[in-house]
């Protein structure tokens, strides 16, 4: 038998799906001077980060140029090369087969996805104006509640999200921050726009990812990052450290930060071992933590030791046995109630995922408006909320064209993709929804850019997504200049998502 | 430090000091095998370093492939060096940040090594030494990377009590089994015997330099367990023990200090009062199992007062 017992980055939600190219029409390049380009073809429905109709865009030219001086063997070589580094520095996940486990690489691809310092400016403006709102709506939400009184989120949106915890209600979080960390999908549809898929403000993962990624580069193409300007991502822990001690309830020059992971058999766990080595804090489990006296403490050689900020990295209702699951291991009882005393940050705020549900997501250019009395910058994939009548009667009669989605759930269950599924199916989808409008959302199908990846020799065009990381801190929203591509490297294939087949890429931002 | 790291930090290097210690073992039995074929059997390196009964083992003793496929290879084996190695490196994934990236890497790199199957076949099939060699190649990296790269903190402290403790353990046992077999009857001086066992543990230079009258079982018991200048000898283990032992001194956990100070100076100054007469009249045997049990309730005080964590 043979199953995966995590998925490598489980708290991914799946993506969208794009057209299958119906009738596509096809560019082939021809004038390139080595093979390596012979074949790239992408159809007129699909924006190509790469390529123009006719032509390399001017931000590849530099990889493009490089990649061309370098023979086939040359590149199967780094190919090697980045497939052993990541082996050797433990970057896997587990799949269990007959009782032994078998280590696995997160597979990625070499030619890296471009990103040019205008579309930057646009993604990064979008996005801080999002989590701006989105900050905005959660302490509303648990406290005044203006939002629901003035009409424009429905209250039942609200009291029906399973992720709405009454426990956040009325106390102060530090800084009115309860987003420290977010990881927004992008997506780009058949004009190049940019689109935002899904908030992910609970414990978005990956980052090391991006880290990783890059440092892979710098050792399969030398030189090559300097020569094009690529902005560095090494910032990161760094800002997330300061913007972590910046929370410390106690008044000290060196506060307790610990990063809580689920242990060892998460799919994450890198991620975690990463981020704490580079942040210089300690990386502990549930039950190197004890609560005494609403007050965390870490157990250590020396006797326990009093924790400040804790950056979870465990699911709100695994957190506290006593608040949330009773049975959950992987928690600390009483940390809530340490947290309402303001005894210890927690990071991110538990109860986030009122405002990344997939229901309420559609009032999010609704909470800028509100908040910030802007117009979005970033648009949202239209959604339809299955709950309003007209709107369900639409999708009904246009089931074809849509994607059904579970509000509450992620990873690409409960989904049903209309354009692929069978009669019988969408008949069985239509009766759940009548029974639980709330519980479902449905989104067209959009079509998602195609970025270039090596395979066997040449450059093919695959499906990629984008999830930036943003910090937010005391002062100001930070977006590193970078993030995670996800590429979807089955050809054809529809999903990004690492269970699906999915690989990564690293991302270039380009300084000016 | 927090206690679940320092216990994993403690057995990390714990596990790796054994594999050392089985993989030389190996190697030099394995060159014995190939030297004399009327006597030679793996009995003893199955006794120390297996939970096999005689029964149990009897299937191997004449056979080196088995062995060496059960010892290194086997998955089923909870004591072969596969698993070991796996322990260990799970342990040290547990507390990556606190060993540096170099030394994790060399510990992943330990893992993946020792699962490659080429190994496998090649210890079936080709010479087992150099295959060994791999293995005990990648532990010296280990070793050399934990020296250089690795901050002398409580962890590097940790690392050396789990590393010292576990090798007088082994010292202990090796000598323990190898004198076992001979009834009490010390007068054998039969130059392979004695000749296989020291370099199985690299002694063998350094008993020619001191003794220069040929093999004498009282000899090599004093190399083993007094002479302090024998990396593998009883003495030097318990003062090493010791010497890293101290480093916690200025911890916040006063008490289990003095109780686990007290625990290692009684061994220490046991050991460096003995003489070979002294051990010989009390009897080898219980002489070494009183000093090995004393070292197992080191190792089950540092659980309670340390590593205690749940």
């Amino acid at each position: 038998m043979l199953f995966f017992i995590f998925n490598v980055l489980n708290d991914f939600r799946l993506p969208f799906i794009c057209f299958p190219a119906q009738a596509a029409t096809k560019t082939i390049f021809t004038m390139q001077t080595s093979d390596l380009l012979n074949g790239y073809y992408v159809d007129n429905k699909t924006w190509d980060e790469m390529c123009t109709e006719q032509s390399v865009r001017q931000q590849y030219q530099g990889v493009v140029d490089f990649m061309q001086q370098m023979s086939i063997e040359e590149l199967n070589k780094k190919e090697e090369l980045a497939k052993r580094l990541f082996m050797s520095q433990g970057i896997t996940f587990t799949v269990y087969s007959s009782g032994e486990g078998i280590e696995k690489i997160f597979p990625f691809d070499i030619i890296p996805r471009i990103i040019t310092a205008a579309e930057w400016k646009y993604i990064e403006e979008g996005i801080r104006q999002r989590l701006k709102a989105l900050n905005l709506f959660l302490k509303d939400v648990y406290n005044n509640q203006f939002i629901l009184k003035d009409g424009i989120v429905p209250n039942e949106m609200v009291y029906s999200c399973p992720h709405y915890l009454r426990e956040m209600h009325g106390f102060p979080v530090p800084h009115d921050i309860y987003v420290h960390i977010a990881g927004i999908d992008l997506i780009r549809d058949q004009d190049g726009t940019f689109y935002i898929l899904e908030d992910n403000l609970r414990t978005p993962s990956g980052v090391s990812y991006m880290l990783e990624n890059r440092e892979i580069t710098k050792r399969i193409f030398p030189d090559l990052l300097p020569k094009n300007n690529v902005r560095t991502v090494t910032e990161y822990p760094t800002i997330l450290h300061r913007n972590l001690v910046s929370l410390s309830p106690r008044q000290t020059a060196n506060p307790t930060i610990v990063l809580l992971t689920p242990g060892i058999y998460n799919s994450a766990y890198f991620e975690h071992t990463t981020l704490a080595r580079l942040m210089g804090v300690e990386l502990v489990e549930g039950r190197d933590l004890v609560v005494d006296n609403h007050r965390v403490y870490m157990k250590t050689t020396a006797g326990l030791q009093q924790v400040d900020v804790i950056y979870r990295r465990v699911d709100d209702e695994f957190l506290d046995p006593l608040v949330f699951n009773a049975d959950s291991m992987l928690g600390v009882a009483g940390i809530m109630s340490a947290y309402r005393k303001g005894n210890v940050a927690i990071v991110n705020a538990t109860g986030n995922g009122v405002a990344d549900d997939k229901a309420i997501y559609t009032y999010v250019p609704a909470m800028i408006r509100y908040y910030l009395n802007e117009e979005p910058i970033l648009k949202n994939v239209p959604t339809y909320q299955l709950g309003n009548t007209e709107e369900r009667e639409y999708v009904f009669a246009n089931m074809n064209k849509m994607v059904i989605k579970k509000t509450n759930e992620s990873g690409g269950y409960g989904m049903l993709m209309g354009h692929t599924a069978g009669e019988e199916e969408i008949f069985r989808y239509q009766v759940e929804i009548a029974k639980n409008p709330r519980q479902y959302i449905a989104q067209p199908i959009i079509s998602l850019s195609s970025a270039p990846c090596y395979m066997g020799g040449r450059l093919k065009p695959r499906r990629v997504d984008l999830r930036p990381y943003a910090l937010c801190g005391p002062d100001c929203i930070e977006i590193v200049p970078g993030g995670l591509t996800r590429v979807a490297l089955r050809e054809g294939s529809l999903v990004v998502n690492s269970s699906q087949g999915g690989g990564s890429k690293d991302t270039w931002v380009l300084a000016g | 430090m927090l206690s679940r790291v320092a216990d994993s930090l403690y057995w990390m290097s714990r596990y790796l000091e054994r594999t050392d210690g089985v993989l030389r073992m190996l190697k030099i039995n394995y060159a014995s095998s190939q030297d004399d074929i009327q006597e030679f059997s793996w009995k003893q390196v199955l006794r120390t370093f297996t939970y096999l009964d005689d029964a149990e083992a009897k299937p191997f003793v004449h056979h080196s492939r088995a062995v060496l496929q059960y010892m290194v290879t086997d998955k089923e084996n909870s004591n072969s060096v596969l698993n070991i190695v796996t322990r260990a490196r799970e342990n040290a994934r547990s507390v990556q940040d606190h060993i540096t990236k170099e030394l994790w890497q060399c510990l992943n790199d330990f893992y993946h090594t020792i699962r490659d199957e080429q190994l496998v076949r090649g210890l079936q099939k080709d010479d087992p030494v150099s295959i060994l060699d791999i293995l005990i190649k990648q532990g010296l990296l280990y070793y050399g990377i934990t020296d250089i790269t690795m901050s002398r903190g409580e962890g590097y402290a940790f690392i050396n009590i789990g590393k010292f403790l576990e090798r007088g353990i082994q010292s202990l046992d090796i000598l323990d089994v190898k004198f076992s077999d001979l009834n009490d009857d010390f007068t054998r001086t039969d130059t392979t015997y004695w000749k296989y066992m020291l370099l199985s543990i690299s002694g063998y230079e350094l008993y020619l330099k001191t003794y220069r009258s040929g093999f004498d079982a009282k000899n090599v018991i004093e190399q083993v367990v007094l002479n302090p200048d024998f990396p593998r000898s009883v003495i030097y283990s318990v003062n090493q023990l010791h010497r890293y032992f101290e480093r916690l001194k200025s911890g916040g956990n006063k008490e289990a200090y003095r109780k686990i100070d007290f625990m290692i100076g009684r061994i220490k100054s046991k050991v460096n009062y003995s003489t070979v007469d002294s051990i010989m009249l009390q009897g080898l045997h219980t002489y070494l199992s009183e000093v090995k049990e004393e070292l197992c309730e080191v190792g089950n005080a540092f659980n309670q007062e340390y590593f205690a964590y749940t």
